[in-house]
């Protein structure tokens, strides 16, 4: 349970530093769940019905963390970039909190540009 | 050093399926749920059914949002609506992965969210209006590059070789540019001739 915990809470850590990167629009689930979940009124509450952060997969490996990452970005930054900058954020990030661990995989993919 | 070519599994398993389980294209059942077209598979298949009460429920979602804001009767909602529900589909049928930059980053953009940048980038060239675009891994081992294939209209009376070679260029540098996708190969193919009498020039390639 503990660890569950914790894997939840890297995760949301990890979705703070994406959101944080310029060029960054959201994470995904985008659009269409915001739209269900802001429809299904208040007494569902924000992001009720769907798991924390759900654009961050996290999966522990023997060569270190493989991060999945699904963003929506901003048209006006090159997407690419902006894929490269979550990349080194989220490495740096993990390396920061392991040092003298093993790098982490990073992949990232734009489900989509605002 | 590892190299990491193959797209990533969520998005190979969710964003590669065109076809739903019962073998129909998504995007057909959708245009002939929108167009209120009779037709008993759709009624009667639980996969239809689901693929179309989940675009329902988003119209539903943005028509009750857009009703919710006071004041919004002041204006036309409508192509509001139109763009909110375009890029509802654009998730909801993302097609495959695409990588972006070089071979091996492990950085990959949707394809329909590329298709449709490039498809802008194509109707900035004067008269040209953009229909199909497929964008596929170039052939051969780790390329990280993408081949694309682009259906164009295009005004009649134009020099379609000239024409062509113009929009190849914008969808370059738009693919260079704006998204950091390597582009391997533009196939332009002019399926219609604007203006012109309708079935002339028809699958005409440039």
């Amino acid at each position: 349970m503990t660890a569950h915990i914790a894997h939840d809470t890297l995760v949301e850590d990890v979705a703070g530093v994406v959101e944080g990167v310029p060029g960054v629009a959201f994470l995904k689930p985008g659009l269409a769940a915001r739209l269900r979940s802001a429809w299904s009124g208040p007494a569902a509450g924000p992001g009720a019905g769907r798991p924390p952060a759900a654009g961050i997969r996290l999966t522990p490996g023997p060569e270190g963390w493989h991060v999945d990452v699904q963003v929506v970005a901003s048209r006006r930054d090159r997407t690419v970039d902006v894929t490269r900058a979550v990349r080194d954020a989220v490495q740096a990030h993990l390396a920061a909190l392991s040092p003298g661990g093993p790098p982490a995989r990073v992949t990232v993919t734009v489900t989509g540009l605002v | 050093m590892t190299t990491h070519t193959d797209p990533p599994d969520d998005a190979r398993v969710h964003g590669d399926d065109e076809h739903l389980p019962c073998g129909r294209p998504l995007s057909r059942v959708w245009d002939d749920w929108e167009r209120r077209t009779e037709d008993p598979h759709r009624t009667g298949c639980p996969h239809c059914r689901r693929a179309v009460r989940e675009l329902d429920e988003l119209e539903t979602a943005v028509r009750g949002l857009r009703e919710e804001f006071p004041g919004t009767d002041a204006y036309d909602a409508g192509p509001l609506t139109r763009r909110v529900m375009d890029l509802v589909r654009l998730e909801l049928r993302p097609g495959r992965p695409l990588p972006l930059g070089e071979p091996a980053e492990d950085l990959w953009i949707m394809e329909a969210v590329a298709a449709r940048a490039l498809r802008e980038a194509a109707e900035t060239v004067d008269g040209v209006r953009a229909g199909s675009c497929r964008l596929a891994p170039a052939d051969g081992p780790d390329t990280g590059a993408v081949e694309l294939r682009l259906d164009i209209h295009a005004p009649a009376g134009a020099g379609l070789p000239e024409l062509a070679e113009r929009v190849r260029r914008r969808v370059r540098e738009t693919a260079d540019r704006h998204l950091g996708m390597v582009i391997a190969a533009v196939d332009i193919r002019v399926t219609d001739l604007v203006d012109a009498p309708a079935g002339d020039q028809e699958g005409r390639t440039a």
